[in-house]
C-alpha cells in the first residue's frame, strides 16, 4: 500500500493513469470525507446572519404608513401653508439677530474710525 | 472571523439607524392627548399638483415648486409637559443618527430653533424643524426631491417677510 508521502510525490499524469486503472479494486468500506474549507464556513455562517440580521431588522424598522390626516386636497396645502408660516417665524427670528449683529458691526466700525 | 464580527456590528448598526425615521416618530406621537399631528402623503401630493386653478401663494412667497415636490409631510406639535421632553429628545436622536446638516439655528430666551436638511449641492431629500418654546416642542418634517436652489430662494423671501 502507498503511504501519503509517495502519492504526493507521483505526477499528475501518474494520478490520472492510475485513476483510471479499473483493474485496481477500491475497498466496500471506503469512506470519503473532504475537509469543509474554515473560509467557506465562515462565510456561510456569515451570509445566514446578515439575512436573519436584515430580515429581522426590517421587519422590526417597518412601519405601516400612516392615515393622511385631511381628505381634501386644499385642507392639506392650508396646513402646509401654516407649517411654512411657522418656519417663517424662525428664519425671521434668525434674520433679526443678524441685522442685530451687523448694526452693531457698524456701530463699532463707526466708533472705530 | 474579524470580518464575521464586522460584519455583523455593521449590520446591527445600519438596523438601529433603520429604525429612526419620521415616520415610526410619527407613529409613536400622533395618537398622544394634547398632540397636534399632521400627516400628508405622496398621494395626497400627487392631488395638491395637479389641481389646475390652485394659487400656490402665500403672500409674496410662492410655495408651488417646493410643494409639487414634496412627498411626505409630518407636523407634530405639543404643550403636554408630560410629552415634550420625550419628543424632543427623540426628534433629537433622529437627526443625530441620520445625516442631517444644520441649515440654521435661532436661540432666544431659552426658546430653541433649528433646521436641518439631507440632501447634495442640488436637491434636498428631506428637511426637519425642531422647535422648542418654554411650553411647546415642534417637529415639521418633509421629504421630497426639492431643488435647493428653491429652497434657500423660499428661506430668503421668508426672511424679508
Amino acid at each position: 500500500m502507498k503511504r501519503i508521502q509517495d502519492i504526493e510525490k507521483l505526477s499528475i499524469e501518474e494520478l490520472e493513469r492510475i485513476g483510471a486503472d479499473e483493474s485496481i479494486p477500491v475497498p466496500a468500506d471506503l469512506q470519503v470525507r473532504l475537509p469543509r474549507r474554515k473560509a467557506a464556513k465562515a462565510w456561510s455562517v456569515a451570509a445566514t446572519a446578515a439575512i436573519v440580521v436584515g430580515l429581522g431588522g426590517f421587519a422590526a424598522s417597518y412601519e405601516p404608513a400612516p392615515k393622511d390626516t385631511f381628505e381634501d386636497p386644499y385642507l392639506a396645502y392650508a396646513a402646509v401653508e401654516r407649517a411654512f408660516s411657522r418656519m417663517s417665524a424662525g428664519v425671521n427670528q434668525a434674520a433679526d439677530k443678524v441685522a442685530e449683529a451687523e448694526e452693531m458691526m457698524d456701530q463699532l466700525n463707526y466708533w472705530n474710525k | 472571523m474579524k470580518k464575521l464580527y464586522t460584519l455583523l456590528v455593521l449590520l446591527t448598526l445600519s438596523v438601529t439607524a433603520l429604525a429612526q425615521n419620521g415616520r415610526q416618530l410619527y407613529n409613536k406621537y400622533s395618537d398622544t392627548p394634547g398632540m397636534e399631528a399632521v400627516y400628508i402623503s405622496p398621494a395626497m401630493f400627487r392631488m395638491i399638483g395637479k389641481i389646475p386653478d390652485m394659487e400656490f401663494q402665500d403672500g409674496e412667497v410662492n410655495l408651488s415648486p417646493i410643494i409639487k415636490s414634496m412627498s411626505g409631510f409630518y407636523i407634530l406639535s405639543t404643550s403636554n409637559a408630560s410629552v415634550r421632553d420625550a419628543l424632543y429628545a427623540d426628534v433629537d436622536k433622529f437627526i443625530k443618527a441620520g445625516q442631517y446638516e444644520l441649515l440654521m439655528e435661532a436661540k432666544e430666551n431659552g426658546s430653541v430653533m433649528r433646521m436641518y436638511t439631507v440632501g447634495d449641492k442640488k436637491t434636498v431629500t428631506s428637511f426637519v424643524m425642531l422647535a422648542r418654546e418654554a411650553d411647546e416642542v415642534s417637529f415639521i418634517s418633509f421629504d421630497g426631491q426639492m431643488d435647493r436652489a428653491q429652497m434657500e430662494e423660499l428661506m430668503a423671501q421668508m426672511a424679508k417677510e
